[in-house]
């Protein structure tokens, strides 16, 4: 017979493993529910702004001026993206790095007053030829799913289709901070 | 009038970007008819984000000269935009003129006009007109506004990718059994179904 866990020693079952999940996704959920940003207009100057900022500090061509893109309102939903919406290799849309790293990601942010609430992003980060994994996309659901230990609300695949670890930065700029400050940066 | 070209407050920046922070620059922005304020908040922000220096706006109707040759160089560097919706009185662009000299500064001036002030400009201002030279263009739409074309080359590539039609996706939003992945709301959003995601 199994005998219950005693305090303080974490349960091994996946019934358990599902439980701290989906109080995990919870935690995400409301700090992604309090976190504003500026006015969706104000969001996509700054990213290209940032964009810009950083091809001007490598030596391959980019240009954020004409790829960084945005369909404007639908609903007060607004969508801001850099590259093509399905990866299927290199494009010029996407934005490139020294080191043969491409990125391409798609952001998605519901228009409130003047500022605007994150609905959805995807940050797809391909590494060179050779390099393992062969890339990292960092995701965030519009919703949270039926099983969080799978599929948690902001996730990071690590070069797998299927599998998605937790993640906890939602800031547009902060992800792309990671990107090129330490991701590309350590390749 | 002359035909201007049409440029993207995005435009105006990178412009002024390839100038130079001290390029002493002057742009006329002519404003489409019905501009609302909408356009002018955004083509601070993209001036401001994009140049990385802070803005300031003066209304040309209202604003004392002699007191804005002052304010102008305190500090001389930001972006400043000087505001005319409306036609001024032919004494008051003559007098924008005589204060040329003090206009002067470091830091770009955009003159944010509605199209009915470039005869005064040019005739009671010709001074500012010879500093503003080639630079006077149209305010166009956002720069990176997704055109038609692309938004449904975006569409071409999410049907293709997930095998699902436009009409499936909107029915299944409905149904409330659409995935919650980041494609599905940009589905949504190319559609104009922001109301469903």
């Amino acid at each position: 017979m199994v005998s219950a866990p005693r305090e303080g020693r974490p349960s091994v079952t996946l019934e358990d493993a599902k439980k701290r999940a989906h109080s995990l996704d919870m935690e995400i959920h409301a700090r992604i529910g309090g976190f504003s940003l500026e006015s969706p207009h104000k969001v996509v100057s700054a990213v290209r702004a940032y964009l810009i900022r950083r091809a001007g500090e490598i030596s391959v061509e980019n240009n954020p001026w004409k790829f960084l893109k945005f369909s404007g309102s639908s609903e007060g939903a607004w969508l801001i993206t850099m590259g093509p919406t399905i990866d299927r290799g290199d494009t010029e849309e996407h934005f490139h790095f020294d080191t043969g790293a491409r990125l391409s990601f798609g952001l998605t942010l519901q228009e409130e007053g003047s500022k605007s609430r994150l609905l959805s992003f995807r940050y797809q980060y391909n590494l060179p030829d050779g390099k393992s994994p062969r890339f990292l996309r960092f995701d965030l659901n519009r919703s949270a799913h039926a099983d969080p230990l799978q599929e948690p609300l902001c996730h990071l695949h690590p070069g797998l289709e299927e599998a998605r670890l937790p993640f906890f930065i939602h800031s547009p700029l902060e992800i792309l901070d990671r990107i090129f400050f330490v991701i590309d940066k350590n390749l | 009038m002359p035909e201007f070209s049409i440029q993207s407050s995005v435009d105006i920046a990178r412009r002024l970007e390839i100038r130079g922070s001290d390029s002493r620059s002057w742009v006329v922005l002519l404003l489409p008819s019905g501009s609302s304020d909408t356009a002018l908040r955004n083509l601070l922000g993209d001036l401001s984000s994009l140049l990385q220096r802070p803005t300031r706006v003066f209304d040309l109707r209202s604003s004392s000269f002699e007191k804005l040759s002052e304010i102008l160089h305190e500090p001389e560097d930001d972006i400043v935009v000087l505001v005319a919706k409306t036609n001024l009185d032919t004494e008051r662009w003559s007098a924008l003129d005589l204060m040329r000299s003090g206009l002067e500064r470091k830091g770009p001036i955009i003159l944010w006009l509605s199209p009915d002030c470039v005869p005064n400009l040019s005739e009671q201002a010709p001074n500012i007109r010879s500093f503003v030279g080639g630079s006077i263009f149209y305010v166009g739409p956002d720069g990176g506004l997704m055109s038609e074309a692309d938004r449904q080359k975006r569409l071409a590539e999410l049907v293709q990718f997930y095998g699902l039609s436009n009409k499936e996706v909107v029915n299944r939003a409905q149904a409330k059994t659409l995935p919650s992945e980041p494609h599905f709301v940009e589905w949504l959003v190319l559609l104009g179904r922001g109301d469903l995601v």
